[in-house]
């Protein structure tokens, strides 16, 4: 399986959501990175044929994706980053019905909804109605969903958002069961869930993809070192403005702070391993989401 | 399997249940309330109400059931005139005024009509059937149209509200009225029309609440980007939106008057189906020549080609608009505004009222105005006008929901 994005822009009146995307994916799992804002979710939806792009094409195994209609959502899989569903349904009943739009016949959908509600881990309340179900089960009904069709091609626009943490790491490992021999896309602002999972990652920013590449690529190409420095109190403001501080551990005798320079800050610096954490905070700086979901 | 689930949603909501709730009231209240209000006035001049009323006066009419001859018309007038000589009708105590009310429940019917062939056009006065003499009765149906024609010259009445085409073709469909009328017992048909209207109007209402949400609830519960994203999101799931639509309008709404007519008819009577409407005081000048069967099927499927239209409009609104909330008001302007626009009584108004959706949820009205419509140089009634209009608008709102709802992009 393999999606074709050549030049792909849309404009939203005055503002460029994604500035003339050119890309290539195969079968894996492709970590989307970037801040809020930054185009991620513009851009899946055009990837699910929900939007049209202003310009530019996405071509499936060569045909383009709005001129397949209904034979690439036939092998698509969504999970929206906010996942609607009908609050009065019951868990069964939201599955059938979806089973339904996507297609599959009834014996199969049953089938299938039982498998998939064994492996998301919500046999027990297949019959408990949608609107009573906590976040994180509405997140693996929305999982189990997206998988009914079995599809080639599964995007998950931020699944683990609003997760806590056991409820992320069950939900990455569900990830990584499900992807095998097919395309994931998967877009998030939470570096750890992309650390986990991704074969391949991808940088957005402004509607661009400004970098791409594995794990150890964007580790390896990135401009920077990191540092880890013993300070006093007193002279943690004064390290800020100097330098990009990725962390800032208060100590009872002073603060442990995490450095990013390309050169040595300090004589007394010491240099600590890069991880995908620092890569993000080096480009995204300020933005790069809220402190809790960045872990 | 797509088709059970779109009508689940519709049925599962707690609010969609509590408006057929309310409809189930509205029919129940309604029926009792004609059941309350029938009476009998008993040989001892006390008046009795409720069941056991109904079994007397369909007693007491059937007496005077069969054709509306001269020689029954006589009859009446006789028979009327011996009750008013009667010392119990002569009474001032109000006791033997009952009692002598009680003779005449039976041509009760009949004495309006009188009321009606030998007073005025635009006024009904109770007390013209007491000044009659039976060898009047040979001017009872010539009186029908006499009436009409002074009425359509006078400058007060209709000479001004319409073309002498118009009036030629009233006078035509007075003449052509098969006369003499058959008349038997229909309080059933009469109860009936009394509240068909008002059904049809709250089902009408309530089928807009019920399909406000079939296309507009997907982005409010931000359900659309699945939807749209899924196989038959752009194609087959639309269609069965629509057609759940469309079978939700017709399961509700003929329940709801099946329900309703079964309830009256079942209680009253079905007596009275082959009556013309002109033998009941309500219909008397109407110029539809139909008989009460005939209006209750124009009232049934007016009924639900108009909840039909509006249910239609409704959708297309929820499609286009992606709001219930403006989509449920459709209905209300679509029966409100013209009742207020009604009052300001203009002739030209009238008209254009006469052709808006909510006249075929009242065709009990409808068939008794004299509203009249030139095309192609043929003159016609509001009623075939109505049909063939809003077959074709709801024929055509079909195909509009499905390309409105199709075209959306899924942006939030």
């Amino acid at each position: 399986m393999e999606l074709e994005i050549i030049n792909l822009t849309k404009e939203f009146k005055e503002i460029i959501a994604v500035d003339h995307i050119n890309l290539s994916m195969k079968n894996g799992v492709y970590g989307l990175l970037g801040v809020n804002g930054a185009g991620k979710t513009t851009f899946m939806r055009m990837l699910c044929t929900l939007i049209r792009p202003s310009v530019g094409k996405i071509l499936c195994e060569g045909k383009d994706i709005f001129e397949m209609d209904g034979e690439y959502r036939k092998i698509l899989g969504y999970l929206p980053q906010e996942f609607g569903f009908y609050p009065d349904f019951t868990v069964q009943d939201y599955l059938m019905y979806v089973a339904s739009i996507k297609g599959i016949r009834q014996t199969a959908a049953k089938k299938r909804t039982k498998i998939l509600l064994q492996q998301v881990g919500l046999s027990k309340v297949q019959n408990r109605k949608m609107k009573k179900l906590s976040g994180g089960m509405k997140r693996r009904v929305g999982i189990a969903q997206a998988m009914l069709n079995n599809p080639k091609i599964l995007i998950l626009d931020e699944p683990t958002a609003g997760l806590d943490p056991s409820e992320r790491i069950r939900f990455r490992n569900l990830i990584s069961e499900l992807s095998q021999d097919r395309l994931v896309l998967l877009s998030t602002h939470i570096v750890s869930d992309i650390e986990y999972i991704a074969n391949q990652i991808l940088l957005m920013q402004n509607g661009k993809i400004f970098h791409s590449g594995t794990q150890e690529e964007i580790l390896n190409e990135v401009p920077i070192r990191v540092w880890r420095l013993d300070v006093r109190k007193s002279e943690v403001e004064h390290w800020q403005a100097m330098y990009k501080v990725a962390n800032l551990k208060t100590m009872p005798q002073g603060a442990e702070l995490r450095i990013l320079s390309e050169q040595c800050p300090d004589t007394n610096a010491k240099e600590e391993e890069l991880t995908l954490e620092d890569v993000f905070l080096y480009y995204f700086g300020e933005k790069a989401g809220n402190n809790d979901d960045v872990l | 399997m797509m088709m059970y689930y779109e009508i689940k949603k519709i049925f599962v909501k707690r609010g969609n249940r509590v408006a057929l709730a309310v409809l189930a009231f509205a029919i129940i209240v309604i029926v009792y309330s004609l059941v309350s209000q029938t009476y009998w006035v008993n040989e001892n001049g006390e008046m009795e109400t409720g069941f056991g009323t109904i079994r007397k006066i369909k007693e007491a009419k059937q007496e005077w059931s069969g054709s509306l001859t001269e020689n029954q018309i006589a009859r009446v007038i006789e028979e009327k005139n011996r009750i008013n000589a009667t010392p119990q009708h002569q009474s001032e105590d109000m006791r033997q005024q009952e009692i002598a009310y009680s003779w005449t429940q039976g041509f009760q019917d009949i004495t309006y009509l009188l009321n009606y062939a030998y007073g005025d056009f635009q006024t009904w006065d109770y007390t013209v059937a007491d000044s009659l003499t039976p060898d009047m009765a040979s001017d009872f149906y010539p009186n029908r149209m006499k009436s009409l024609k002074k009425w359509l010259e006078e400058e007060e009445g209709g000479a001004n509200l319409f073309t002498d085409k118009e009036k030629a073709f009233l006078m035509e469909q007075y003449e052509n009225l098969e006369t003499p009328f058959f008349y038997e017992y229909q309080e059933g048909w009469k109860n009936l029309f009394q509240w068909a209207s008002g059904i049809a109007m709250i089902t009408a209402l309530v089928l807009g609440f019920l399909c406000a949400g079939i296309f507009a609830d997907e982005f409010r519960q931000k359900a659309s980007a699945i939807f749209y994203s899924s196989y038959h999101g752009r194609g087959k799931a639309i269609w069965t939106k629509v057609t759940a639509g469309l079978l939700t309008v017709t399961v509700v709404y003929w329940a709801a008057m099946l329900a309703y007519s079964a309830a009256v008819l079942g209680i009253f009577g079905i007596e009275g189906s082959n009556c013309p409407i002109q033998s009941t005081m309500a219909g008397w000048k109407s110029f539809y020549q139909i008989t009460n069967g005939q209006e209750y099927l124009m009232i049934l499927f007016g009924g639900y080609l108009g909840c039909l239209f509006m249910t239609g409009a409704v959708m297309l609104v929820s499609a286009a608009a992606k709001s219930s909330l403006l989509a449920v008001t459709i209905p209300f302007l679509m029966i409100i505004l013209p009742s207020l626009l009604m009052s300001m009584n203009s002739p030209t108004l009238n008209k254009i009222l006469g052709l808006l959706p909510d006249q075929l949820l009242q065709i009990s009205s409808v068939v008794k105005y004299f509203n009249l419509y030139e095309i192609g140089g043929e003159i016609f009634g509001a009623v075939p006008i109505l049909a063939a209009v809003y077959l074709l608008l709801t024929f055509i709102l079909i195909p509009m929901m499905y390309f409105t709802y199709k075209k959306h992009q899924v942006t939030r």
